[in-house]
C-alpha cells in the first residue's frame, strides 16, 4: 500500500496529493500527543485513501485518544471492520469497554455472538483478514491475541464474572508472557491462590530469554505465602535497583511483620517516585501501622490534591481516619475508594477493621464478605471473618472459616494460630499445642536468618503458654509468657500470666512482685487485683514473721538487748495515722469477691493492615478463663 | 572480696582515666566523664608523662566531620536531628551517638509530654523505645557491638523492665570498658541482693572495687562499704569527693547522723558549689530538726542552681519541717519533672501525701519508687502504712515484710509487722515481732509494751505482768510523756498483785497509781483492797492454812515473786506450728 499517489480529478487542478505525507503527519500529531491535529489529518487521509481499513484504524485510534469512545467503535462498526480486521475488532472493543457498554464489547469480541465464552474459537474462526498487521503497527499475532484475551477478561470481570475473566487472563499470559496487565490483574486482585499461583508461573512458556520474566514475575509472586524473606537469586545486578523489584521486598517485610525496615525501603522508593502506584498501599499501611498520623496526613493531602480519580488518594485519607479513630468519615472516604476502584482490596478490608473496631461485628463481617469476593486467592477476608465470628462466640462458624482460609493459604502461620485457638475455646488442648507449636514452627523459619522474631508474634506465645498452663505443664507456660515479655515488654496481660502460672507453681514470693507488675501497668485489672489478693494471703500466711524468725531460738534473744542507734529516721515520722482510714483503695487494694463479676475484656488488637493486611488478630485468650482455669486447677 | 588487697599503681591507672575520659566525652557521656574526671583530679599529684596519653586524633576516625557537626547538635541537645545526621555513619562514635540520641530523645519527650507525674507514659514514645531496643538487640547478635553501645542496650533494656537480659549485657558492657562507670552504676541497680552480687563474674580491675562498695552501700551493708572506701583512700584516692559523699552516705544509712552530718560538712568546705547527695544531707538536717541548717542549706541550694532535683528536694524537705506540706509536694514535683526517675523525691512525696492522709496519692509516690530502686525500706514501710490505713492488712504484711527483709536489724518494721500480725489474730506471729522488736533495741519504746497488753489479752498474765514489770522500770524515770501507759501499767500490776495475794508489791504499785490523774481513783480503790485484804489476811491466815490451794497460793506468789524480777525476756511461748 506503500505510496499510493492519488490523482484527483477535479474542475480546476489535478494536485499530486502524497498520502504518506500525511499519514505520516498523523502519527507525528500522535506522538506530540496533540490528538486534535492528528484527528483532523487522519479523517482527511481516510477520505483520501477512500476508507482504506488501515486508515480507519488510524482515525478510531485518534478518537480513542480523544477519548471519544463511542465515536470510535461506531466509525469501526459501520465501516464493518471490527468482523474483519482483528486489530479494528480489539479497538473497538477496547473503546466499548472504555464507555462502559459492556455487553457490545463483549459481543464484538467474541465475534457477533455474545454467548460465545469460549475462548479462542471465535476469533480464530472468524473471516479476519490476515492483513491485520498493518502498516506502522508492528504487531505481532500473538501480542494482539493476548491483549484481545485479556480484554476480554476485562470485559468479564467489569460484569463480575471472576471465573471466566480469570480463564481469560491466564490464556492471555498464555499467549504472550509479556503481558504484564493480564499477570498483573491476575495477582493484583489476588484471583489466584498461593498454589494456583505456582502452577501459572511453571506452566507458562519458557524460552531461552524468558529467565528474566520468569524471574521477575516469581519476585512479585508469593509475597504472602511463605514470605521468604530473601527474594529468589538474583539475575542480574542492575535489576535490583529496579524500583518495581524494591517494591516487592518490602512487600515481603511487611508481610514479615517488619514494619520498620518495610517504611525505610517505601520511603526510599517514593522519594525517587513519590507516586508509585504499587508502592503507595504498601507505604500507606505502613504509616497506619507504625502510628505516623501525621505524615500519613500529609500524603493523603497530597494524593487528593494531585489524583482524587486513584481509590489509593482516598484509600489513604480514609486510613487517616481509620488511625486517628473517627470511623464514620474513614468509612465514608473508603467508601469511595471502593466505588473508584471496586476491585480495591485493601480498601475493602480498612472498611471491615472500621466496623470491627467499634465491635460491630455484623457489618465487619459484611465488609470481609465482600472482600472474600473480590478477592478469591486470598485468605486474609476469611480468616477476618473467622476472627469476627469468633468474636461474636461462634466458634463453629469460625472454625469453617479458618478451615476455608487455610485451603487457600496452608502455611500461613496466622490462621494456623487462629485454628489453634479455637482448639483452645473448645477445650481440645492437645490439639491446640499442636497447632500453635506448627504455627511457632513456621514463625521461627520466617524469621531465621534474624533470629528474633517480631512483635505481631506476641500473642502466639502467650497463647502457648495459655496452653500449656491448661496441659498442666506449668514450666514450659511460663518460659512461653517469658518469651512473648521479650517481644513485648511491659506488657500488663502478659504479667498477669506470668502471675498466673507462678501462683499456680505455687512460687508466691514471685507471683506476688509479678502481679505488681501487672497492676504498676495497667491499675484497674480486676484479675490481677483479685489474684494479688488471693496471693498474698497465702505467701503472708505460709511465711515466717519477719526475716530470721526461724534461725533465732528464744535463749539467744534473751538478754540480748541490743542498744541501739537513737534518732528517728525521717522516713518514720508519719507513725500516727492508724486508724483514720480514708475511703477508696490503693492501686491494688479494692479487693473484691474471689468470683467477680469480670466482664470479659477481649484483648484483641484490631488488624490494621490493609495490602492484603496482615494478621494483627492477637487473641489472647481471656483472662476470665484464666480465672475459670484457676479455680479447676486449685481445687482439683 | 575486701580480702583481694592489690595495690595500685597509680600512674597506671591516671593514664588510663585519661584515655577513658577522652573516650567518653567523644560520646557525649558526661556523667560518666564528670566521674572520671573528679577522680583524676583527686590524682592531682600523680606525676604522668604527657607523651602516654598521646591523643588519638578523632581526626584519624572515619567521617569525621559528620561526627564534629552531630556532636555539637547533641551537646545542644537537638537529639532528633543529630540522630538524623549519624543514621548511615560507619564511625563508632557516630553510630553511638545514633542511638543515644535516639533514646535520650525518646526520654526527654517522655519527661516533656509530663502532664500528670502518675500517668503512664505515651504508648507511642514506649514502641519507639521498644524498636530501639530491637535495633540494638540486632546489632549485638550480630556481634558488632562496642561496651558503649552495650551499655546503652543495656540501659534501654532496664528501661523496658527485662532487667534478666540488661544484668548480662551490662556485664560484658563492664568487661569490655570497664573504666565507664555509667556501666557500672546501671549494673549495681539491677542488683537486688547480695547473692546476685556473688554471681556476677567482673572483670578484675582496680574499678571493681569502687562498684562493690557502691553496691553494699545500695545494700545497706554499710560496715563493708567503709572498709573499702577506707581502703581506696589509702591507696591514694583520699583527696577523692567522691569518697568523702560515699562514707557520708554510709553513715548516714547507719543513723550515725552526726558523723554523717560532720562528713558532709567537710564535703562542703572543699566543694561548696557541689549539689550532689545533698538531698541526704537535708534528710539528716530534717531528723535532726536543724531548721537553721536546713533553711541556710536550701537558700545556698536554690542560689546555686534552682533547677536541680538535689534542690528541689532539699526545699521539699525544709518546707516539710516547718510543716508546709502542700508546697513541700510541689518541690517534690518539681523535681520529679525534672527526673521522674529521682528515686528519694518519689519516697519523700509519699510522705508528704501521708502527711495529708492522701493515701492514694501516697500509694502512687512509693510504687514508683519502688519501681525505680527496690531496695528503699522507706519506700516499702511507707507502702505497709498506707495500707495498714486501707485496712488491707495482708498487703500492710507483705510490704513490711519487704521492709524488714531490706533492713533486718531495724526494730520498727518489726513492731509494725507485729501489729498487723495483732490485728489478723496472730497472736503468736505477732509476739514473736514484739520479741525480736525488743531485741534489736526498740527504738521507739513500744515493743515491752505491746508484748505486756497481747500476753494480757491471751490470759499469760504472768508474762504479761513480767513485761510491764520490765517497761515500769525502764520507763518509770525517764519522765517520758506517755504517762497515760505508765499508768496503766502500774493499775495493770497493783490488780495482778492483788490478785496473787502479793500485797506489799500490790500496794507498792498502787501507790505509783496515785501519781497519775488518769489512775489516781482507782489507785485508791486498790490501796483500799489492799489494806481490806491485809486486815483480813491477818485474821483469815490460820484458818486456810489447813486449806490446801491457799498453800499452792502462797507458792505460787513466791514464784510469781522471784519472777517479777526476772528480765521480761526470759518469757517463754510456744510459737504454734506455723498458723494455718
Amino acid at each position: 500500500m506503500a505510496g499510493e499517489n492519488f490523482v484527483f480529478e477535479e474542475e480546476t487542478k489535478n494536485i499530486d496529493i502524497n498520502i504518506d505525507e500525511y499519514r505520516k503527519l498523523v502519527r507525528t500529531y500522535i506522538d506530540l500527543h496533540l490528538y486534535n491535529s492528528a484527528l483532523f489529518w487522519a479523517d482527511k487521509v481516510v477520505s483520501l485513501s477512500g476508507g482504506e481499513p488501515s486508515d480507519i484504524y488510524w482515525l478510531a485510534h485518534c478518537m480513542f485518544l480523544m477519548k471519544q469512545y463511542h465515536r470510535a467503535s461506531l466509525l469501526i462498526k459501520n465501516k464493518g471492520l471490527d468482523k474483519t480486521n482483528k486489530l479494528c475488532q480489539y479497538l473497538a472493543a477496547r473503546c466499548l469497554l472504555e464507555a462502559k457498554e459492556l455487553s457490545e464489547a463483549l459481543a464484538i469480541v467474541s465475534g457477533g455472538d455474545p454467548n460465545n465464552t469460549s475462548f479462542s474459537a471465535p476469533i480464530m474462526s472468524s473471516p479476519v483478514d490476515e492483513s491485520f498487521n498493518m502498516e506502522g503497527t508492528s504487531i505481532l499475532s500473538c501480542n494482539l491475541q493476548s491483549a484481545l484475551l485479556y480484554l476480554k477478561g476485562q470485559i468479564y470481570e467489569a460484569l463480575d464474572n471472576r471465573g471466566l475473566a480469570c480463564d481469560c487472563y491466564k490464556q492471555a499470559l498464555h499467549e504472550d508472557v509479556h503481558c504484564y496487565n493480564a499477570f498483573e490483574a491476575l495477582v493484583k486482585h489476588q484471583m489466584l491462590s498461593a498454589s494456583e499461583e505456582k502452577e501459572l508461573l511453571e506452566s507458562l512458556p519458557r524460552g531461552e530469554d524468558d529467565k528474566l520474566v520468569s524471574y521477575i514475575y516469581e519476585s512479585l509472586l508469593n509475597k504472602y505465602q511463605d514470605v521468604p524473606l530473601a527474594l529468589p537469586a538474583s539475575l542480574h545486578q542492575s535489576l535490583e535497583d529496579n524500583l518495581d523489584m524494591t517494591v516487592a521486598k518490602a512487600e515481603r517485610l511487611f508481610y514479615a511483620c517488619s514494619y520498620r525496615e518495610c517504611f525505610r525501603i517505601t520511603e526510599e522508593v517514593l522519594k525517587k517516585d513519590p507516586y508509585h502506584t504499587s508502592c503507595l498501599p504498601i507505604h500507606i499501611s505502613c504509616l497506619v501501622e507504625l502510628k505516623m498520623t501525621n505524615k500519613l496526613f500529609y500524603l493523603a493531602h497530597d494524593l487528593v490534591d494531585l489524583q482524587p480519580e486513584s481509590a489509593v488518594s482516598w484509600f489513604a485519607v480514609g486510613c487517616y481516619y481509620y488511625l486517628i479513630g473517627k470511623s464514620d468519615p474513614a468509612r465514608r472516604y473508603l467508601g469511595k475508594a471502593t466505588s473508584l476502584d471496586r476491585l480495591f482490596g485493601p480498601a475493602w478490608l480498612a472498611y471491615g477493621h472500621s466496623f470491627a473496631s467499634e465491635n460491630e461485628h455484623d457489618q465487619a463481617m459484611a465488609a470481609y464478605f465482600k472482600a472474600s469476593q473480590l478477592m478469591k486467592g486470598c485468605h486474609l477476608p476469611l480468616l477476618y471473618i473467622g476472627l469476627e465470628c469468633g468474636l461474636t462466640n461462634n466458634i463453629d462458624l469460625a472454625e469453617k472459616f479458618f478451615s476455608q482460609a487455610q485451603n487457600i493459604a496452608p502455611d500461613d502461620p496466622f490462621v494456623i494460630h487462629e485454628r489453634g485457638v479455637v482448639a483452645f475455646q473448645n477445650r481440645r488442648y492437645n490439639e491446640a499445642e499442636k497447632l500453635f507449636e506448627s504455627a511457632l514452627a513456621k514463625v521461627r523459619v520466617i524469621y531465621e536468618s534474624k533470629k528474633v522474631i517480631a512483635e505481631k508474634w506476641e500473642p502466639l506465645l502467650n497463647n502457648l503458654g495459655h496452653t500449656y498452663r491448661k496441659l498442666h505443664k506449668y514450666e514450659e507456660a511460663l518460659d512461653f509468657h517469658k518469651q512473648a515479655l521479650m517481644l513485648s515488654p511491659l506488657n500488663p496481660s502478659t504479667l498477669s500470666c506470668i502471675g498466673f502460672v507462678q501462683a499456680l507453681l505455687g512460687w508466691n514470693v514471685e507471683a506476688v512482685e509479678t502481679f505488681h507488675k501487672a497492676l504498676g501497668q495497667r491499675r484497674d485489672n480486676s484479675f490481677s487485683t483479685t489474684m494479688l489478693n488471693y496471693v498474698m494471703e497465702q505467701l503472708m500466711e505460709e511465711t515466717p514473721p519477719f526475716a530470721g524468725a526461724d534461725s533465732s531460738s528464744q535463749e539467744q534473744l534473751v538478754g540480748d538487748l541490743l542498744n541501739t542507734v537513737g534518732g528517728t529516721s525521717k522516713s518514720f515520722k508519719l507513725k500516727t495515722l492508724d486508724g483514720q482510714s480514708s475511703s477508696g483503695a490503693g492501686a491494688g487494694g479494692s479487693g473484691g469477691a474471689w468470683m467477680g463479676e469480670e466482664t470479659p475484656e477481649a484483648s484483641r488488637s484490631v488488624p490494621a493492615t490493609f495490602v492484603s493486611p496482615s494478621p494483627g488478630q492477637s487473641r489472647s485468650i481471656d483472662e476470665v478463663e484464666m480465672q475459670d482455669s484457676f479455680q479447676d486447677e486449685n481445687t482439683s | 572480696m575486701n580480702d583481694e588487697t592489690m595495690t595500685l599503681d597509680l600512674k597506671k591507672v591516671k593514664i588510663g582515666i585519661h584515655k577513658a575520659i577522652i573516650e567518653c566525652s567523644r560520646r557525649g557521656l558526661l556523667h560518666g566523664t564528670k566521674w572520671l574526671a573528679e577522680l583524676n583530679f583527686s590524682l592531682e599529684n600523680v606525676e604522668i608523662d604527657p607523651s602516654i596519653i598521646s591523643q588519638a586524633s578523632v581526626y584519624d576516625d572515619v567521617d569525621y566531620d559528620r561526627y564534629a557537626m552531630a556532636k555539637c547538635y547533641f551537646d545542644l541537645k537537638e537529639y532528633d536531628r543529630c540522630a538524623f545526621h549519624t543514621e548511615k555513619s560507619q564511625s563508632k562514635y557516630c553510630k553511638f551517638l545514633h542511638f543515644y540520641s535516639r533514646f535520650l530523645s525518646i526520654e526527654k519527650k517522655k519527661i516533656d509530654n509530663l502532664t500528670d507525674l502518675n500517668y503512664n507514659t505515651d504508648p507511642g514514645l514506649n514502641s519507639q523505645l521498644q524498636s530501639l531496643c530491637s535495633e540494638l538487640r540486632d546489632i549485638f547478635l550480630a556481634r558488632d557491638m562496642d561496651g558503649f553501645c552495650m551499655y546503652l542496650y543495656g540501659v534501654v533494656l532496664k528501661r523496658l523492665d527485662l532487667h534478666r537480659a540488661a544484668l548480662t549485657i551490662l556485664e560484658s558492657a563492664v568487661h569490655e570498658e570497664p573504666l565507664h562507670w555509667g556501666s557500672w552504676l546501671e549494673l549495681a541497680s539491677l542488683i537486688t541482693d547480695r547473692a546476685k552480687l556473688k554471681m556476677l563474674s567482673l572483670p578484675d580491675h582496680w574499678i571493681k572495687k569502687f562498684f562493690i562498695a557502691h553496691t553494699y552501700l545500695e545494700q545497706q551493708l554499710n560496715e563493708e562499704a567503709l572498709d573499702i572506701y577506707r581502703d581506696l583512700g589509702e591507696q591514694g584516692f583520699s583527696s577523692s569527693n567522691y569518697l568523702l559523699a560515699q562514707s557520708a552516705i554510709a553513715h548516714h544509712n547507719k543513723r550515725e547522723v552526726n558523723t554523717a552530718i560532720l562528713t558532709f560538712r567537710e564535703l562542703r568546705k572543699k566543694d561548696p558549689y557541689r549539689l550532689d547527695n545533698l538531698d541526704t544531707l537535708s534528710n539528716l538536717l530534717y531528723v535532726k530538726e536543724m531548721s537553721v541548717d536546713l533553711a541556710f542549706l536550701a537558700h545556698h541550694a536554690s542560689e546555686t542552681d534552682k533547677y536541680r532535683v538535689e534542690t528541689c528536694c532539699v526545699i521539699g524537705n525544709y518546707y516539710s519541717l516547718r510543716g508546709e506540706h502542700q508546697k513541700a509536694v510541689m518541690y517534690f514535683e518539681r523535681a520529679l519533672k525534672l527526673n521522674p526517675q529521682y528515686l528519694s523525691a518519689w519516697t519523700l512525696m509519699g510522705h508528704e501525701f501521708m502527711e495529708m492522709k492522701n493515701t492514694h496519692a501516697a500509694i502512687q509516690s512509693y510504687r514508683q519508687a519502688i519501681d525505680v530502686n527496690r531496695r528503699d525500706y522507706r519506700a516499702w514501710y511507707g507502702l505497709g502504712q498506707t495500707y495498714e490505713i486501707l485496712k488491707l492488712p495482708y498487703y500492710c504484711l507483705y510490704y513490711y515484710k519487704q521492709a524488714q527483709h531490706l533492713r533486718p536489724n531495724d526494730s520498727r518494721m518489726l513492731i509494725a509487722l507485729g501489729e498487723t500480725y495483732e490485728k489478723l489474730d496472730k497472736i503468736q506471729e505477732s509476739l514473736k515481732c514484739y520479741y525480736r522488736a525488743r531485741c534489736f533495741g526498740d527504738l521507739e519504746g513500744m515493743a515491752l509494751l505491746k508484748l505486756a497488753k497481747l500476753f494480757d489479752k491471751v490470759n499469760e498474765t504472768e508474762q504479761a505482768a513480767a513485761a510491764y514489770t520490765e517497761y515500769v522500770k525502764e520507763n518509770y524515770d525517764s519522765q517520758t510523756d506517755n504517762k497515760q501507759e505508765i499508768s496503766l501499767a502500774f493499775k495493770y500490776l497493783a490488780n495482778y498483785h492483788l490478785k496473787r495475794n502479793e500485797l506489799d508489791e500490790a500496794y507498792e504499785f498502787a501507790f505509783k497509781c496515785l501519781s497519775y490523774e488518769e489512775s489516781k481513783e482507782e489507785g485508791k480503790a486498790l490501796l483500799k483492797t489492799v489494806t481490806q485484804k491485809r486486815g483480813q489476811e491477818d485474821g483469815e491466815m490460820q484458818v486456810e492454812m489447813q486449806d490446801g490451794s491457799t498453800s499452792m497460793e502462797v507458792q505460787s506468789s513466791r514464784n510469781a515473786r522471784n519472777f517479777s524480777h526476772l528480765r521480761p525476756l526470759t518469757l517463754t511461748f510456744t510459737p504454734s506450728p506455723d498458723g494455718s
